[in-house]
């Protein structure tokens, strides 16, 4: 299996929509994005199927793909990995139907679900959200302190998610995580690609 | 020669799909999917279906986890509505599909010969094309009007079982505002089965709404074949 990637992007077709998504998530990955993550709630299995199918087609192998909760999806789409809300299947079910072949990650929001996920095979977590984020609008962003405690609680890689910014990069690798998750902060940007470009480049100063 | 455990079933489909019961937690009435099931499969379900429209996954995964241990103790057959990767973890006999769900192609490939596949298609051409990518069994509905599925559509009624029996191989199964009062129409119009929800999961009784369903498609078909 792959290392586990830093540089995660996240689909959201309220920022991008799935025809211009593609395209953006392939500058993205030229500029340093390692995975991309197919999370798209709301659309049929069968648009989902066409949406990662055509994301794996623009970013090739240079970065890992991600589909969210849809195993069968990820599975049938060529994807790397699934990520799991923690509604969905539990990582050892996961591991079982992906035949050990795909990347488990597993989203966290407290250190209980983080330890489960842990103990249950999860490959890496999620963790957030760490800042006030309007993707999160309403909700009390939890904070560096909680998610220092999540990686000290846990042995396998943390991506923290939530409002991360260029700028808290270093304060957020430096409490232990392992990378950092990004929506709005790339997709929202007026050149994504220069958006991505900034997060490598802070995340490459602090891993070195 | 092993056969496959889509082989073994499809031999036997014709008789596992005579009622074919759906799960309904809104229409249940407060009562849990395993025991709604349980009552069918005392009356004389042949096969359940686990439909799950909201809630989260890993609580489909324990129910569907009883559904799977009460089905095979009563040799019942255990399909899972839309999701191919709950289908696959739950172990489950087959994997029914929607116009919205995955491809019966792409499904085919994912679950290979380990489970049939049905398939609800919207015309005869889908119906046809279904069966030539893999589907096992086809629902053809709604045959009369029903209130459970607001979005069903406009009944197409017993002549499109006709229709779609004499374009395709696999059996057919109605669904769709059926009743012990009409279920005989939809078999002598060819279907092996009748699938339905409300008949059966929102009545206060359920073994005996069942049995009498069942006795209505056994009578049908010991017309039809005499």
């Amino acid at each position: 299996m792959r290392p586990v990637p830093r540089l995660h992007l996240i689909s959201d077709r309220r920022r991008c929509p799935p025809e211009r998504f593609p395209e953006v998530a392939r500058d993205a990955v030229e500029a340093g994005v390692d995975a991309v993550h197919v999370r798209e709630r709301d659309l049929s299995a069968r648009d989902l199927l066409d949406f990662s199918g055509a994301v794996r087609l623009a970013i090739g192998d240079r970065a890992l793909l991600f589909v969210n909760d849809r195993l069968d999806v990820a599975l049938l789409s060529g994807a790397d990995g699934v990520q799991l809300p923690e509604t969905s299947f539990s990582p050892v079910d996961a591991r079982a139907l992906g035949d050990n072949r795909l990347m488990i990650g597993r989203s966290v929001h407290d250190i209980a679900g983080a330890k489960v996920a842990s103990a249950s095979g999860a490959h890496l977590l999620v963790a957030g959200h760490v800042y006030a984020t309007e993707s999160k609008a309403g909700e009390v962003a939890r904070g560096l302190e909680f998610l220092r405690e999540i990686c000290r609680a846990v042995d396998i890689p943390v991506i923290a998610i939530g409002g991360i910014t260029p700028e808290r990069v270093a304060e957020v690798l430096a409490v232990g995580a392992h990378g950092v998750a990004v929506i709005s902060g790339i997709l929202s940007a007026a050149d994504p690609g220069e958006a991505a470009r900034a997060y490598r480049a802070t995340l490459s100063n602090v891993i070195e | 020669v092993t056969d496959s455990p889509r082989s073994d079933l499809a031999r036997t489909l014709a008789d596992s799909l005579r009622l074919y019961v759906l799960t309904d937690r809104a229409l249940a009435r407060g009562r849990f999917e395993v025991d709604v099931a349980r009552d069918a499969i005392a009356g004389g379900a042949t096969a359940i279906q686990l439909r799950w429209k909201d809630g989260p996954l890993w609580e489909a995964m324990e129910i569907g986890r009883q559904l799977r241990t009460l089905c095979r103790q009563a040799s019942v057959l255990f399909v899972v509505n839309d999701r191919v990767d709950l289908a696959l973890a739950l172990e489950a006999d087959g994997v029914h599909l929607g116009e919205h769900d995955l491809p019966v192609r792409e499904a085919r490939r994912l679950v290979d010969d380990r489970m049939i596949i049905g398939f609800s298609p919207a015309t005869l051409v889908e119906a046809v094309q279904a069966q030539r990518a893999g589907a096992d069994y086809l629902g053809v509905g709604p045959i009369f009007a029903t209130w459970t599925k607001h979005d069903a559509g406009v009944p197409v009624g017993t002549e499109r079982i006709r229709d779609v029996t004499r374009s395709v191989g696999v059996p057919v199964v109605g669904i769709g505002g059926i009743t012990a009062g009409n279920a005989g129409a939809v078999i002598e119009a060819g279907a092996a089965g009748v699938a339905v929800i409300s008949a059966v999961v929102a009545r206060d009784d359920v073994v005996a709404a069942t049995r009498e369903l069942r006795q209505a498609v056994d009578h049908a078909r010991s017309t039809a074949a005499g």
